[in-house]
């Protein structure tokens, strides 16, 4: 019995991460090829789109920890970053034009705030009411964004409302770039898509790091009893609907977390981003990467993406292929991309 | 001596139905008391009034004298008062020995903890092996529960009630659907418990009632028609009346 807990002295790396080393090799392995990427592909287009894939990867790994470790789904998860973009973006351009960590951390805290007692009255329902109202509350943000002109600048976005804003901001007529400073070390600006490239994984790996810490702790043990079976979980002690916010709370401050560094790069943020298509986008990239894995969403957001990218380019009608794959991959991939990985991982161990 | 669990003039109403009739018991710790009754006599009903998964319709449950009618089920289950289902309610996707840490580290502290890792917990997963290993569940310890056979699978579902650190242990039909090798087994283990906690055991084997039992209560119809030490109630005339011409409970009549 004792021999499972009884491991090996690894190294501080592994045995701080708890990662199996192969992972743990993997984990290196890819954000190493991440922090070069930017000198191999120099077409800021495509910088771009990596920001994004790493945004959008952000948002749909905070999905996971819902869907994937705590068994709830949100249809619109998407709303939580608009939410945050609205807020990081308005706090630029209303109160401080100058910092970009104090706008994340509004954008963050904003978000929390709001999900909050939307968390508290969804917990007390179950299932399937659980999953619409997350819809019936992601429609009214959006109607809210799409709405309230004067704030929100309606349907243009932000940059519609730029003009009530500092007059410093409004003399520009967009949101300001702003200096990524790290005490008083300036490390760049947003104006340069590899400096935002770089913000953002930065951001991204640590909320990584810190949120696999988290879903292999004892806080998500607990998470994983409330999704396997939610009458016992209540049985063995847990407060179900405590744990239920805390994992949704989790889930959309990382989200807004998201929606902050889409501001930084976008600077702009519109109300079709909060939309329901998005929502399910979103909830694709989860199924597509495989759920309950966290780096499998990254890699359906990326697979995503680049798929959007190439049959957009392509054909006017690309909803109708990316269709065609999301179909194809759910049929014969039930388990997302990661499902494979860990099919094939597993063969040799099982022998043992 | 003061009761750990007691009920006065408990009522549960499903609609027109009347499922528990002003049940008043008292169960006291290191007991072993078996409640029995024919189908549909509400024994399910109490037992889930007790622990909170049904609301009462009247009257009160106290645990140690305290009311308790309106408490959570998770609060319940911090105060000592666990349980086992009828038909197997245990964590599928997770390992056995997951299942039953889960457990422990309720009772033992831990959930708040964020960023530590989980065998960090060492009191936690000590207590969940010893468990294991009290059920003999070693060999499939690190297999996932939806592998195992529904034996070692009813064995989980005790082991779960067990981890929670019980005060009052309710057993709804433990040996349901098991080999009589694995009834024994059970069996064993229940008559163990009976000597640390106070034990509540539903059951439909009479024999196996008749022979492990501290004391009876004979539910019909949602009330108590008879409590008693085993010998009393098989000699019981009202008892005998509520099943007669029930084959099934025969051996509750042969065993005068």
């Amino acid at each position: 019995m004792s021999n499972r807990t009884n491991q090996a002295p690894g190294s501080l790396l592994r045995r701080w991460s708890g990662a199996h080393p192969l992972s743990l090799g993997g984990f290196v392995l890819v954000v190493a090829g991440m922090v070069v990427l930017p000198l191999v592909v120099t077409n800021p287009f495509y910088q771009n789109l990596w920001t994004r894939i790493l945004i959008f990867g952000l948002l749909a790994m905070s999905l996971d920890v819902l869907l994937g470790f705590t068994g709830l789904l949100s249809f619109m998860h998407n709303s939580y970053l608009g939410l945050a973009a609205y807020a990081a973006g308005l706090f630029t351009i209303n109160v401080n034009p100058e910092s970009l960590w104090l706008a994340m951390l509004v954008g963050v805290v904003f978000t929390m705030i709001i999900a909050w007692p939307v968390g508290w009255l969804q917990v007390r329902t179950g299932g399937l009411a659980f999953a619409l109202l997350t819809m019936a509350f992601g429609m009214m943000y959006y109607t809210v964004a799409w709405k309230w002109h004067d704030v929100t600048g309606g349907d243009d976005g932000l940059v519609a409302a730029i003009e009530h804003g500092l007059p410093k901001v409004a003399e520009e007529g967009m949101v300001p770039y702003l200096d990524i400073n790290l005490g008083p070390w300036n490390l760049g600006n947003t104006s340069d898509p590899v400096h935002v490239y770089y913000l953002v994984l930065f951001i991204v790996v640590v909320a990584f790091i810190l949120t696999h810490r988290m879903v292999n702790s004892p806080l998500g043990a607990v998470l994983e009893a409330i999704r396997e079976n939610e009458e016992r979980a209540s049985f063995v002690g847990i407060n179900v609907r405590r744990f239920k916010l805390i994992g949704w709370l989790v889930a959309c401050g990382l989200a807004g977390l998201a929606g902050t560094l889409w501001m930084f790069l976008e600077r702009n943020i519109a109300p079709d981003t909060m939309h329901a298509f998005e929502g399910a986008e979103v909830l694709m990239m989860v199924l597509l990467g495989g759920m309950g894995s966290l780096w499998g969403p990254f890699l359906g957001a990326g697979i995503f993406i680049l798929l959007k990218d190439c049959l957009s380019s392509a054909t006017e009608h690309w909803e109708i292929y990316v269709g065609l794959v999301v179909i194809f991959l759910v049929l014969f991939l039930p388990k997302g991309v990661a499902g494979l990985s860990s099919m094939l991982r597993r063969k040799p161990s099982e022998n043992k | 001596m003061e009761p750990i669990i007691s009920t006065k003039d408990l009522m549960r109403t499903f609609g027109g139905v009347t499922a528990l009739n002003l049940v008043s018991l008292d169960i006291y710790d290191k007991q072993l008391r078996s409640i029995i009754g024919p189908n549909g006599a509400g024994k399910t009903t109490l037992i889930n009034v007790i622990t909170g998964k049904l609301g009462a319709s009247g009257g009160e449950v106290f645990y140690r004298g305290q009311p308790i009618t309106n408490y959570s089920v998770h609060k319940r289950v911090r105060m000592g008062i666990c349980r086992t289902f009828q038909i197997n309610s245990i964590f599928m996707g997770l390992t056995v020995y997951e299942n039953i840490r889960i457990a422990t580290q309720l009772h033992l502290g831990g959930s708040g903890r964020v960023f530590a890792r989980r065998t960090s917990l060492k009191k936690v997963n000590q207590e969940a092996e010893s468990i294991v290993d009290r059920l003999n569940l070693n060999e499939v310890a690190y297999q996932s529960v939806e592998n195992l056979a529904y034996g070692d699978q009813r064995l989980v579902e005790v082991g779960i009630a067990l981890a929670c650190d019980p005060k009052v242990l309710l057993l709804d039909e433990p040996t349901a659907g098991m080999s009589p090798k694995e009834t024994r087994h059970i069996a064993r283990l229940i008559q163990e418990l009976a000597k640390e906690v106070a034990v509540v055991l539903v059951e439909h084997d009479v024999e196996l009632v008749m022979t492990i039992s501290d004391r009876l209560t004979v539910l019909h119809q949602g009330g108590i028609i008879a409590e008693g030490p085993p010998q009393e109630i098989s000699n019981n005339c009202d008892v005998k009346d509520a099943y007669l011409g029930s084959t099934k409970w025969a051996p509750l009549l042969e065993t005068d």
